[in-house]
């Protein structure tokens, strides 16, 4: 397994060039001019041409993608076009940290909440607690932060007056539970139906009746038959959901004012701001490569069964 | 200033309100914190400023030689006064002597020489240093890299600083009060990349704390030289939230209405009711601007025809609710050179009619050129309704089906200055309070930024003869003249000039009037708290 860790290690930096690559082409072919929106209304086409010039974005697209992987190994990803006299790395790194937090939380919402859930519904399949929760999650899943996010705000805020409405303070500061729930509310739907689905699914396999026979105690057949095995694709969503981290969410931080990674990517969409496009792609590729081995690695604890070649 | 929409255009210019009230009484002590939401601001160099977001913390925090006072005219800032040459060409600038960096050091003319050639260096980018500092002789040279110093700016002794411009314009000190010509600390910029973090300024307000897109925190510069501010700080959230929660939850102290609460809050019963304010609107100017080099547009009848045919008082009631006036002039209302008596061009769908049948393509409307309009807009947004309006009145009074094209805004400003569209939708919003602003830079003929292709020899001539006029009646006269020209040439049907706003502030809140003025100013050192 050590070897199988190594190549997919090595691999990742190539993954990582060709993904920059492409997105150096992309945005330097697509349409708007990242130097028409740093000037703005005054566009004497002389100045253009030599911030143009100044920036090195009058060279060859392949002597730009050198010298910014070169500049990039070195940990600089240069300067914003749009925030002026800011490095990249300035830009997204507190941010990125802010968004990281509020998914994890998010994520703990989702599990804490959603397996519980799951797998009391499994166990009373087919029964009125299996139909609430499984309609419940639907309802739940179905909400969009529109709805939600002023709901959440109208009771704490307005109603209750026990939170304040917007900010951010880190894990623990009460400030991150409204976003929190309203980012992790859905994913606890998704995995509550996920955990019963695959539960019952191995609730009706040949081992588990076998385990009953045997006379084990159904708690350690759940335990230890039923819970693993079904844990695996619950397991899948959860460690690529660790790759969504890093790409923020946009409707929610700006609904809260948390200083995350959302709206900067937005802004830097629009912007046409290559080094914080580029840097962030790079850096949402990233996570997924490694999200991806995660996965695969933990699959080998899960199940015995699986090898890697 | 470009604008993309009357919603997208609060604002740009600059005005200090430094220089009035004058003083008097015993010194107050400085209390409170005032809070308010903003936006992340794209830049903290003065020189790369060219945003209002930016503005806004930039006039807080430096100064420069001059400043607007409320009124709209320069008054001293660093400079304590100034006199100008016989052929007023050449300004010297006495500096004050409590004029001081946050750190103490006294501001000197080398200081300001040293800020104006380090905003006119290639290396700093500053894209506005030709708008606002190229009429300041050897600035282009110094662009362009081939003179290591400003030739107009020469240092006479430790307070006085003279400068030369290219001729006798006397909109000169306007555009000075623009933060591209503020004067930075060299030790401070010098101290590294990302030293507008920790900067040096002049301003009545210190940078206290800087999180980029999550806080800004200013706090008092008890040494200003034009009164030290009566607030202990002014805090500024970058990272949004949602503005009437947290107005009404006390977590920040003003806020602008937007039209879905604003029927609620006019209800004389809703507590909020007593602190609506209303703000002036913004100096701004929202137009459709046709290619007078491209058929139909390059017969003046076509593009007269489409802006009689269109009924703007009926749009802005009906379909914008009031949130803008019909405009019927360039100049925005209240701004210097304003004509209240010219009534533009209204609505007649007669005259209309006869203008497109007189025009070189009404014999053949079956042959009538295709027109495509093009709006900016992203995220799929919707065209807008004042614009769906004019369609459907150009269909229904002339018979032309206007196409509309819509393009993401990046791509939009880069078509629109080389000339590559034939119609197309756009604002502009005033930079420094002179006509020049508008008519000059937008209606030359060798202006940059005239992107119609509209040329009138009489209005160039108009144009360049009110750049030096010294007598500022004559020189206005000019402007009214070239500008009934304009309108009457009609290379932009022109739409709309904001309306008043609207905007909550907490009554604790004293010399709120501040936050009302339709410009960019530092104003928050007259603010106080009241408990």
């Amino acid at each position: 397994m050590g070897a199988y860790i190594v190549r997919r290690l090595l691999w990742t930096p190539v993954l990582l060039f060709i993904i920059g690559l492409i997105t150096f082409f992309l945005s330097l072919y697509g349409p708007g001019d990242p130097i028409q929106i740093i000037m703005q209304q005054y566009q004497d086409p002389a100045i253009v041409q030599r911030v143009r010039e100044q920036r090195g974005l009058d060279k060859p697209v392949l002597v730009q993608y050198g010298i910014y992987i070169k500049n990039a190994l070195r940990g600089d990803f240069g300067e914003s076009f749009k925030f002026r006299g800011q490095t990249v790395s300035s830009l997204i790194g507190r941010r990125l940290w802010v968004s990281a937090q509020l998914g994890l939380a998010s994520l703990v919402v989702s599990l804490i909440l959603g397996i519980p859930f799951g797998l009391l519904a499994a166990q009373r399949q087919g029964r009125w607690q299996d139909t609430s929760i499984i309609s419940g999650s639907l309802f739940f899943y179905s909400m969009p932060v529109f709805i939600t996010a002023p709901f959440l705000l109208m009771v704490f805020v307005l109603w209750l007056k026990i939170l304040p409405s917007h900010g951010w303070g880190g894990l623990f500061d009460a400030r991150i539970i409204m976003p929190a729930l309203i980012l992790g509310l859905p994913g606890t739907a998704f995995i509550a139906r996920m955990t019963r689905n695959s539960t019952v699914e191995v609730l009706s396999q040949d081992y588990v009746r076998t385990a009953r026979s045997k006379g084990l105690s159904e708690f350690r057949v759940f335990w230890y038959h039923v819970l693993r095995n079904a844990m695996i694709p619950v397991f899948t969503v959860v460690g690529l959901g660790l790759a969504t981290l890093v790409s923020g969410a946009i409707i929610t931080e700006t609904y809260f004012g948390i200083p995350g990674i959302g709206r900067l990517t937005l802004d830097a969409f629009f912007a046409r701001d290559y080094p914080i496009i580029t840097a962030l792609t790079l850096l949402i590729a990233g996570a997924y490569v490694v999200a991806n081995l995660i996965v695969d690695i933990g699959y080998r604890f899960l199940d015995p069964r699986i090898k890697f070649e | 200033m470009r604008a993309k929409t009357i919603l997208v255009s609060l604002l740009a210019l600059m005005v200090l309100v430094a220089g009035c009230g004058g003083g008097g009484g015993a010194p107050q002590a400085a209390a409170g914190e005032f809070v308010r939401l903003w936006n992340d601001p794209s830049t903290l160099d003065p020189h790369l400023t060219g945003d209002t977001a930016s503005a806004e913390i930039v006039v807080e925090v430096y100064g420069g030689l001059v400043t607007l006072d409320t009124d709209l005219e320069v008054v001293p800032d660093l400079a304590e006064r100034w006199t100008i040459s016989a052929d007023r060409k050449t300004y010297t600038f006495t500096l004050r002597r409590n004029a001081k960096f946050h750190s103490g050091k006294a501001v000197t003319a080398n200081d300001v020489k040293w800020s104006l050639e380090r905003a006119a260096d290639p290396k700093t980018e500053s894209t506005t240093v030709d708008t606002y500092m190229g009429d300041i002789v050897g600035v282009k040279d110094k662009l362009i890299g081939k003179a290591s110093e400003i030739s107009g700016v020469k240092v006479i002794d430790e307070r006085t600083i003279e400068i030369t411009i290219d001729a006798p314009k006397s909109y000169f000190l306007a555009k000075l009060t623009y933060p591209t010509a503020f004067v930075l600390d060299r030790e401070n910029v010098q101290s590294g990349p990302e030293w507008f973090k920790k900067p040096n300024g002049t301003g009545p307000f210190k940078l206290k704390e800087y999180k980029p897109g999550e806080l800004i925190v200013l706090e008092r510069f008890a040494d200003y030289h034009l009164g030290a501010a009566k607030l202990n700080s002014v805090r500024f959230f970058l990272a949004g939230g949602n503005p009437m929660v947290m107005y009404e939850n006390n977590e920040i102290d003003t806020i602008g209405v937007g039209l879905a609460d604003l029927p609620r809050i006019q209800d004389p019963k809703s507590p909020l009711n007593k602190e609506l304010n209303v703000a002036a609107p913004g100096f701004q100017t929202s137009y459709l601007a046709m290619n007078v080099t491209r058929p139909p547009f390059d017969d003046p009848k076509v593009r007269q025809a489409l802006a009689y045919a269109v009924d703007k008082e009926e749009i802005a009631s009906k379909v914008l609710a009031n949130r803008v006036k019909a405009a019927t002039t360039i100049l925005p209302p209240g701004f210097p050179g304003f004509n209240p008596d010219q009534k533009g061009i209204g609505f007649d769908p007669q005259k209309a009619k006869q203008l497109l049948a007189e025009s070189k393509y009404g014999a053949n409307m079956a042959n009538f050129p295709r027109i495509t309009l093009t709006a900016p807009g992203a995220l799929g947004s919707a065209v807008g309704l004042d614009l769906e309006a004019m369609l459907a009145m150009w269909r229904e009074n002339l018979g032309i089906q206007i196409e509309v094209q819509q393009v993401e805004f990046a791509t939009f400003l880069g078509d629109v200055d080389a000339r590559r569209l034939q119609m197309w939708e756009l604002g502009w919003v005033a930079d420094y309070p002179d006509p020049q602003n508008f008519l000059d830079i937008l209606f030359h003929s060798k202006s940059v930024n005239n992107q119609t292709g509209y040329s009138n020899p009489e209005v160039d001539q108009l144009l360049e003869q009110a750049r030096t006029e010294a007598d500022e009646a004559k020189r206005l006269d000019l402007y009214r003249q070239a500008e009934d020209l304009i309108i009457k040439d009609a290379p932009w049907i022109l739409t709309w000039h904001e309306a008043e706003r609207y905007r909550l502030i907490k009554p604790k809140v004293k010399n709120s009037q501040y936050l009302l003025l339709p410009l960019v100013v530092p104003k928050y050192r007259l603010l106080s708290l009241e408990e």
